[in-house]
């Protein structure tokens, strides 16, 4: 019990990206307020970067880092399309509740 | 210094469609009036001179030759610039039919041409990748792109909708697809796909590469609309204005299967990762069995023909996934059945939603089957033209859909102790089925009185759009070895 | 009572400064010193790159992990359970604040940097400034409406997670001997031919050396991803009145400003991103 408490290794790094990943997930799937998924889509990609860097530090690898900067500028780009898309959707419709978004189904 | 500067020369078809890209949007800015036909004349311009490239840089290579560019961030070979030829040639059709449709249902928007070459500048990354990293931005560049333009016809409530579904079940396979892929980096330490190939099978850590492979099986069933993550490619399909569907449907599936033959068939391939009930190739084979079939049965009850041909399309990627499951399970010939199945597929696509667009006029889109009655009549070449292509989406034999389907199913069949036999047998039958629903739009075409004249939405390049797809779908169809051996 | 806090804290966090910098100067490297190795001149800039471990003996790095990674998922959870979006952007900053910290920790101190410029910076901000655009009262119940579907592929993720997690948990590093040491500094080429300069790992330069040497091609390739994001932003948050194919309307609606308002904010954060 110690050794898991107090010897922090790669495991409890990988393990705190892996709950922030289910975290994530779940808010994708039970939320229906658009801005909350989208909030949770960014928590998916922040434990993909923690889990990145990780695994930089295990190897001695920079690339991986390299990559996570990527990662960032890309949630950067997806936000800012994704809060526009929602701003569009809200002009015409006045609330961004996914399950409203029904005149699409047959 | 991983930098040199002779790998530009072979980067040139990117680089044509980056640049013509920034200028179009730079145009945009200073641009007055309201007639965008320039714009739509460079954006064309732009993507055949990127295709042109292409071919001449085709033929500097050897077959089967590979050379590592930038860092072996990018790999130039046959396969890499057959598909971004194709990825320039289909950005070049949804040009030109863009204008049309945008004049009729009134949403000008001239960003959209820029942003349609730089999603297309994505396709083409994609189609060389040889890192995940080029791998992740080419997929994250072409989707944003086509997200925005997908959301261009603003005063459509059902564009916004449906580029806010697409939007956010694409965020959320961008999620596991990044989770996947740093899980894979994490079992072997490097990001080059070839590095992978050689590294992952001696990893300590095979837990991570089952993991990884898995998610990234999911992140690519979202993107290419694979069963149980299709939902939102019928909504999507159809609240998009029908040039950016056709762009989706040929295009940006075509991508996402040239981006699996990269990660699956170089990084994820080799001799012992695909195989085993642990492999990657067990949960595909599963998702394309059941993809095939239920695209097909969802396909045949839609009385829309933009949410029919959506799953169509569903069922096609199904065809897609087997192909990719033979390339991982080591057929010698996936990669250009694979290759000449995409051709075909995407021509045959753009030549559908070309008629579809064609037909469809202001106030009045005519997007149910029933609209369609007696378009043999009153416009015969357009019917015709759908005809062929729903032919060949059938898979009936004088098509390049026919031959797609044929070197896809025989390199499955080729995988080592007849694996994929039953398979085989699945998409097999589910062709014979698909033949019942795109015969109903065509009997509708021929066999029924129209209930009100058509006003179809004339243009030059909407109608050379609608006849050269069909061509190349016959051309395909009739000279199926030529093409098969682009890539052989 | 607040101000007395914020006194309080400020004196308590001088404090804790006064007690830390002698040791910080003791730590403090022996500025540029050069060596003769054979030919080649390695110019040391640093003596012992990192001092500190993750897995030191010390109880004190492994209570701060707790803590953080508390603060982390204590954030993350705050974002998927409340109803007042303001709530769930502030337990997003807080989670943002954590996973910074823990960057810290895996010797990434330019990622942690960035973490917390771009994340928590920029893009929180963006997320405020649509909430406040769109100025809705939450009335949308946390529980999901019943589908089967959704609940089954619940199911199978948090199944699925699990036995990643376990899995996770007996990751075997690639050299489990200098595991746990502090990472390698990074020899890189000095300012003159034949020297060497020894870097921290993880710092601006040797992430920079990565980033512009095999991260080339995607570092400049990025650059058209933020030209759509800005670009696609405007075009679609940008009121409708100002489509050119509308001017000939006389009628003008009113101003929508939030939404010019959404639209710059998005350029903004994006481009920020590149930063």
């Amino acid at each position: 019990m110690s050794d898991i408490l107090f010897n922090v290794g790669y495991g409890h790094f990988l393990v705190l990206a892996a709950v922030l990943f289910l975290i994530g997930t779940a808010g994708v799937m039970i939320r229906r307020n658009a801005l909350i998924i989208l909030m949770s889509v960014e928590l998916m990609l922040n434990a993909a970067n923690m889990t990145l860097l990780t695994f930089a530090r295990m190897w001695g690898d920079l690339s991986g880092h390299t990559f996570a900067l990527i990662v960032i500028a890309v949630a950067a780009a997806e936000a800012a399309v994704g809060l526009a898309i929602v701003v569009a959707v809200f002009r015409g419709r006045r609330n961004v509740d996914v399950d409203r978004l029904t005149t699409l189904r047959h | 210094m991983s930098f040199n500067p002779a790998d530009l020369g072979w980067l040139v078809p990117f680089l044509i469609l980056a640049i013509v890209g920034m200028l179009l949007v730079l145009a945009e800015a200073f641009y007055k009036g309201t007639d965008r036909t320039a714009l739509v004349g460079l954006t064309v311009a732009g993507s055949l001179a990127s295709a042109i490239a292409s071919i001449v840089l085709y033929r500097q290579l050897e077959p089967g030759q590979q050379i590592a560019l930038m860092g072996e961030a990018l790999i130039a070979d046959r396969t890499g610039y057959v598909l971004s030829a194709l990825f320039a040639v289909v950005t070049a059709m949804t040009a030109l039919m863009s204008p049309a449709h945008q004049r009729e249902h009134d949403w000008q928007m001239g960003e959209y041409y820029g942003v349609l070459l730089l999603s297309a500048s994505g396709m083409v990354m994609l189609a060389h990748a040889g890192n995940l990293v080029t791998v992740f931005l080419g997929i994250e560049t072409m989707s944003i792109g086509v997200y925005v333009m997908c959301a261009m016809r603003r005063r459509s409530r059902r564009g916004n909708e449906a580029a806010m579904k697409y939007f956010l079940i694409g965020a959320f396979a961008t999620g596991f697809l990044m989770y996947g892929m740093a899980l894979i980096y994490g079992a072997a330490g490097t990001t080059s796909l070839v590095k992978l190939q050689a590294l992952l099978p001696q990893t300590q850590n095979p837990g991570l590469v089952v993991a990884g492979a898995f998610l990234l099986v999911v992140a690519f069933g979202f993107k290419v609309a694979a069963v149980p993550f299709h939902m939102w490619a019928p909504d999507a399909y159809e609240g998009a204005p029908t040039p950016v569907t056709a762009f989706m449907a040929a295009a940006v599936k075509a991508a996402a299967v040239a981006a699996m033959i990269r990660v699956f068939g170089i990084a994820l391939g080799g001799e012992i990762i695909p195989y085993g009930t642990l492999g990657w190739a067990s949960p595909m084979v599963v998702i394309a069995a059941i993809t095939i079939t239920l695209g097909n049965i969802s396909a045949v009850r839609q009385d829309n023909i933009k949410r029919m041909l959506a799953y169509s399309s569903i069922s096609h990627a199904g065809v897609l996934l087997v192909g990719i499951c033979a390339l991982g399970l080591g057929s010698k010939t996936a990669n250009s059945g694979l290759v000449y199945y995409l051709i075909a597929y995407s021509f045959t696509t753009m030549g559908a939603f070309a008629v579809v667009s064609y037909v469809g006029s202001r106030g009045r889109e005519r997007l149910l089957i029933d609209d369609w009655a007696g378009l043999g009549n009153q416009f015969p070449g357009a019917a015709l033209a759908m005809t062929i292509c729903l032919l060949s989406f059938g898979g009936v034999p004088p098509t390049g859909g026919f031959f797609g389907k044929f070197y896809v199913f025989k390199a499955a069949m080729e995988v080592y102790d007849g694996q994929l036999l039953w398979l085989v047998a699945i998409g097999v039958v589910n062709s014979a089925i698909s033949i019942y629903y795109y015969l109903r739009i065509v009997t509708a075409m021929y066999f029924r009185e129209a209930n009100q004249p058509f006003a179809p939405n004339r243009s030059g390049g909407l109608l050379f759009v609608i006849v050269v797809c069909p061509l190349i779908v016959l051309e395909l169809g009739l000279m199926p070895g030529w093409w098969l051996r682009l890539v052989g | 009572m607040k101000v007395l806090l914020l006194i309080l804290t400020m004196l308590l966090t001088l404090g804790a400064i006064d007690a830390i910098a002698p040791q910080l100067a003791v730590a403090d490297p022996i500025p540029a010193q050069a060596v003769n190795k054979g030919r080649t001149t390695t110019k040391v800039v640093k003596r012992s790159p990192h001092s500190d471990k993750i897995e030191s003996n010390g109880k004190g790095m492994a209570l701060l992990f707790w803590a953080f990674a508390a603060a982390t998922i204590g954030g993350a959870l705050f974002v998927v359970t409340r109803r007042n979006l303001i709530a769930a952007v502030m337990g997003m900053v807080g989670c943002f604040l954590g996973i910074s910290a823990v960057y810290m920790m895996l010797y990434a101190s330019f990622l942690a940097v960035i973490q917390m410029l771009v994340y928590a910076g920029a893009i929180m901000v963006l997320f405020v400034f649509v909430v406040m655009i769109l100025n809705r009262p939450e009335d949308e119940p946390v529980a999901p409406t019943g589908r089967a579907g959704k609940a089954l592929g619940g199911l199978a993720i948090v199944y699925l997670v699990g036995r990643l997690i376990f899995m996770l948990m007996k990751v075997q590093p690639p050299n489990p001997l200098t595991a746990i040491n502090a990472p390698a500094a990074v020899e890189l080429p000095g300012d003159t031919v034949g020297t060497i300069e020894r870097v921290d790992w993880g710092s601006v330069k040797a992430v920079g050396w990565d980033l512009f040497g095999p991260g080339l091609f995607v570092f400049e390739a990025i650059s058209l991803l933020l030209l759509i994001a800005v670009v696609g932003a405007i075009a679609i948050a940008r009121p409708l009145h100002e489509d050119q194919d509308n001017q000939s309307e006389p009628f003008h609606p009113p101003r929508d400003e939030a939404a010019e308002a959404a639209a710059a904010a998005a350029a903004a954060a994006s481009s920020g991103g590149h930063a």
